[in-house]
């Protein structure tokens, strides 16, 4: 007999924005292929059958930044406080306003500005709450905080902190977790420093884009902060530790190819001398196996392993999908609301093996 | 006739080749903003020669065209599915089939014949119509069945229609092209039963997929021994160890020429040599799972209803393999070999190191055991602690399981203490260091597993102790301590589903449902073993017990949809419930006999 354990589910919220400039909203709903029912529901007019799907959150197009924060990330920041990990996703197609949710107006570095979005928002409230815990606690408590920011690019891992360094490689430490090893961790001792360091790196990874022929709209980047807090109560010294992950995904239309969707064979026509799909196929079969024990050869992508601890267990997970209001858009917001539903049953599923036989006596 | 000969026919030929270049070597170097720009020229070009063919009289002339024209419509279907308009690609694919209908199964059609169909598969399958998909791959796969069949002679590949006499392939080469069309109809077919859940079919296809791959040299080593590898564990659960076995000899034989090849770059990178050295643990990661499968599918076997070997079981199922061994010669690999003659026979004596029958008794389990135990050895090489924490984790748990079904087969129960032993100290040296922050889920497991084993073990300690005239002080300190460290390993184990308040959760998660329940009705009934010869202390650890009894009592009462989860464990604790009461008030009595 075996039994699994399973982490939380992860929070998925919608968030949909205005249509773009130029698409007149007065031309009705004639433009739009979906609307928000209420602020759990939304329905995607497709046909023949509209589709109504439920989320943990809708926000609609009046939503404003601050109440999409408050609703996605406060809890996960105060859960970081309280010793836990935390991630914050977004995911969708290029320009449904990942950016914009995640950073604010991309024309503005200014981090005070009335539109900024739920990173700078995280920090603030961070350091708001370290400060408070701090003068709590008097001189009893310290803080330490750290940061990193690594982009995720075709497998590979490059450093945006350090443009010059060489691709890097993921590690496990027993006592730390998982690891880039060899990213360069800059401390950190407000809020506007965390949010320079992050358009430092932003930028870093523009450069990189255009000076090594990769788009960002098909790489991964993952701002991590780790804070760490030391307690003395005299003479036993408590320290706490825990990580916040920021992530930026890949533009969901990229990733047609790998696995939104499902029934597509995998050509090989071009490929010389071998099926690699093949392996996918295989695994795919090995998955269906009835808990018995296996080993399956093909290892998880880099993000999957890097966000290992964000899926399930001791973690805080939330992802924001964000989708594109217009009519064109319909398959990439379809395709966007299918992969959220999904994402809200992904558990970091774990057997533990039990034996009860000749026990029970 | 003018496109038949003369410098006419150069030009076509030149252009159909610059068109094929265009659309599968330059077409992916073209720029993110104009991604089809190669198709596209490819496309005008294909145009201009199906405009350039004139149209001819009749008889032979007449057929040799139609196979022309079928190879430009062929050209130009997949160029239009590459380019996403499905409909036009359909067209061209279906006029490409109607014009070689009559002459599928002759040599220089039956190939373009059969690309067609695939590419008619990968089409509808663009449109999620897999059904359809399916039967055009099916007919793929018959005609190449007919015409291997009805002729077999090498036929001809379908680029070879705008070649000059000269230019022509050899047979041979004609023969690897068929050959991997048809491979490629198989690889689809197998996507298409994965899709309809066939996975019986999908698993055979695979399996003929890289045994062909093998046949005619198209393969990747190293990829082809990880597909292998990975597809014995589908074998695994499907108890098919033979196959199993035949799949990861495989794997292991194609690895080894992996690391003979010499990289076309001498300068091998450091990256490079990690990775193969980790699908080399990959691959042993596979074997420890298959002698792991192979030693718990026999334990089951061969177990009685408290989980003891049963001797009848054995002499019967002995006896059951002496007569299947007798006319094993016949019905022996019904599984597809891999390889011609040469890997073949590496295969096999890859195979002669370790069975694939149930061993039955403890001699052949040992033997199973110690092959298993050196892949763990050989995994452990690479998956280091430092650096790869959840994978070594996983080695050592298979190693300790391992031991564990290995002790099923031990009769002496001394020596069955020292295997739990071992699987103690294994996972005990790994626990103490683990960060459950980051390692939440893979730290329960190893506090029930420790539990569990110390459990086990002083099982063992009182059995051994029942056949002594009388337990003495040092067997009794030992069954206690035993009995306190599995209490203290689920109590950690308990521990972990609080919250971050400590509080313990009113109602537990559906999957830590069982596990938890039962860490709480071991504890009472390990209260219940411990060994005392004082009577208070005696009467504490009851009430200790009592209490856990009860906690699961009322629980189940609470939310009766936790009964079925421990359905057993519920009915003697109510039974537990319902005497230490009673127990307890015959030992006060006793304690103070003047009350």
């Amino acid at each position: 007999y075996s039994f699994s354990v399973e982490g939380d589910a992860i929070k998925v919220y919608v968030r949909v924005r205005p249509p773009s400039e130029g698409m007149a909203l007065s031309d009705g709903d004639q433009g739009l292929c979906l609307s928000v029912l209420s602020s759990k529901t939304i329905r995607l007019h497709s046909k023949p059958e509209p589709k109504t799907f439920t989320f943990d959150y809708v926000a609609n197009m009046e939503t404003t930044q601050e109440s999409v924060f408050s609703s996605v990330a406060k809890n996960i920041v105060e859960s970081c406080m309280n010793g836990y990990n935390g991630t914050i996703f977004a995911y969708g197609q290029t320009g449904s306003g990942k950016t914009f949710t995640m950073m604010g107006p991309s024309d503005s570095d200014n981090f005070t500005h009335s539109l900024r979005g739920v990173i700078p928002r995280s920090f603030e409230y961070l350091f708001f709450l370290i400060e408070r815990e701090k003068e709590k606690a008097g001189n009893g408590k310290s803080f330490l905080c750290k940061c990193s920011f690594i982009e995720i690019y075709n497998e590979q891992i490059f450093d945006l902190l350090d443009s010059a360094s060489p691709g890097l490689f993921l590690r496990e430490h027993i006592k730390k977790g998982v690891f880039v090893d060899g990213a360069v961790e800059q401390v950190l001792s407000s809020a506007a420093e965390a949010y320079q360091v992050l358009t430092m790196g932003w930028r870093n990874r523009r450069v990189a884009s255009t000076s090594m022929n990769r788009e960002s709209s098909r790489s991964h980047a993952v701002f991590t902060i780790t804070v760490e807090s030391m307690e003395k109560n005299n003479e036993v010294v408590n320290i706490r530790s825990s990580l916040l992950n920021l992530v930026d995904l890949a533009g969901s239309e990229r990733q047609k190819d790998t696995h939104t969707e499902g029934l597509r064979l995998k050509e090989a026509g071009n490929i010389n001398r071998s099926l690699s799909c093949l392996g996918q196929v295989i695994t795919a079969l090995v998955d269906v196996g009835n808990g018995k024990q296996r080993h399956v050869c093909y290892r998880d992508s880099k993000l999957t392993f890097l966000l290992r601890d964000s899926l399930g267990g001791n973690a805080k997970t939330c992802i924001i999908a964000n989708v594109h209001p217009g009519s064109k858009c319909f398959g990439e917001t379809l395709s966007t609301l299918n992969f959220a539903q999904r994402a809200k049953l992904i558990k970091n599923k774990a057997v533990v093996n039990e034996d009860t036989q000749g026990n029970v006596s | 006739m003018a496109a038949a000969g003369g410098s006419g026919w150069v030009v076509v030929c030149e252009k159909f080749r610059t068109a094929r270049t265009l659309s599968t070597v330059e077409s992916r170097k073209d720029p993110e903003t104009e991604p089809y720009r190669s198709k596209y020229s490819a496309r005008a070009l294909l145009q201009e020669v199906k405009q350039l063919l004139s149209a001819a009289e009749d008889g032979e002339e007449a057929r040799l065209l139609a196979v022309r024209r079928a190879v430009l419509e062929y050209e130009l279907g997949v160029n239009h599915t590459d380019t996403e308009e499905l409909s036009a690609g359909e067209e061209h694919l279906q006029r490409c089939t109607q014009l070689l209908e009559p002459h599928r199964l002759s040599p220089d059609c039956v190939s373009l014949y059969i690309q067609a169909q695939n590419n008619l598969g990968i089409l509808w399958s663009l449109r999620d119509e897999i059904k359809t998909a399916q039967t055009y791959l099916e007919s793929a796969e018959a005609l190449y069945n007919q015409y291997m069949k009805e002729d077999g002679n090498p036929p001809l590949d379908p680029s070879e229609h705008f070649m000059s006499e000269e230019e022509k392939i050899t047979d041979q080469e004609r023969s690897k092209r068929f050959e991997k069309a048809y491979t490629h109809t198989l690889y689809y077919l197998a996507q298409v039963y994965q899709h309809l859940e066939m996975i019986e079919k999908a698993a055979q296809y695979c399996h003929t997929t890289l045994k062909r791959q093998l046949e005619y040299c198209g393969y990747h080593p190293v990829e082809w021994a990880l597909n292998a590898a990975t597809l014995s564990q589908y074998y695994l659960s499907k108890q098919c160890f033979m196959e199993a076995r035949h799949c990861l000899a495989a794997a292991s034989v194609i690895f080894s020429q992996a690391g003979q090849v010499p990289s076309a770059e001498d300068n091998e990178t450091e990256q490079d040599q990690q990775d193969l050295r980790q699908r080399k643990a990959e691959i042993a990661r596979c074997w420890i799972k298959y002698c792991l499968n192979l030693l718990q599918s026999a334990r089951k076997l061969l177990e009685d209803n408290i989980g003891e070997l049963d001797p009848d079981r054995q002499l019967e199922l002995k006896a059951q393999r002496k007569k299947e061994e007798d006319e094993k010669e016949k019905g022996r690999k019904k599984a597809v070999l891999f390889g011609t003659s040469d890997i073949c026979d590496s295969v096999l004596a890859m195979e002669e190191k370790v069975s694939s029958v149930y061993p039955l008794d403890f001699q052949e389990a040992r033997e199973i055991f110690l092959v298993g135990q050196n892949y763990v050895l050989e995994a452990k090489e690479f998956f280091q602690v430092d650096g790869y924490v959840t994978d070594h984790i996983e080695i050592v748990q298979d190693h300790s399981a391992l031991f564990k079904v290995l002790a099923f087969f031990e009769e002496d129960y001394e020596r069955r203490c020292k295997m739990h032993k071992r699987r103690l100290d294994m996972l005990e040296s790994i626990y103490v260091d683990l960060n459950p922050q980051y390692y939440l889920l893979i730290s329960r497991q190893l506090q029930f597993e420790l539990a569990d084993t110390y459990y086990e073990m002083m099982d063992l300690k009182i059995a051994i102790g029942n056949r002594l005239e009388e337990l003495d002080s040092h067997t009794i300190k030992k069954i206690n301590s035993l009995a306190q460290l599995a209490i203290k390993y689920y109590e950690l184990f308990l521990d972990s589903l609080r919250n971050p308040d400590r509080v313990f959760p009113e109602q537990l998660e559906e999957d830590v449902l069982r596990p938890a329940m039962v860490a709480k009705f071991h504890i009472a009934r390990l209260y219940g073993k411990l060994i005392t010869s004082d009577s208070k202390k005696q009467l504490e650890n009851m009430q200790t017990s009592l209490e856990y009894y009860t906690f699961l009592v009322d629980y189940c009462e609470k939310y009766p949809d936790a009964v079925r989860a421990v359905e057993t464990e519920l009915e003697l604790s109510k039974e537990m419930v319902g005497l230490l009461p009673t127990r307890m008030e015959r030992l006060r009595a006793k304690l103070c006999p003047f009350i």
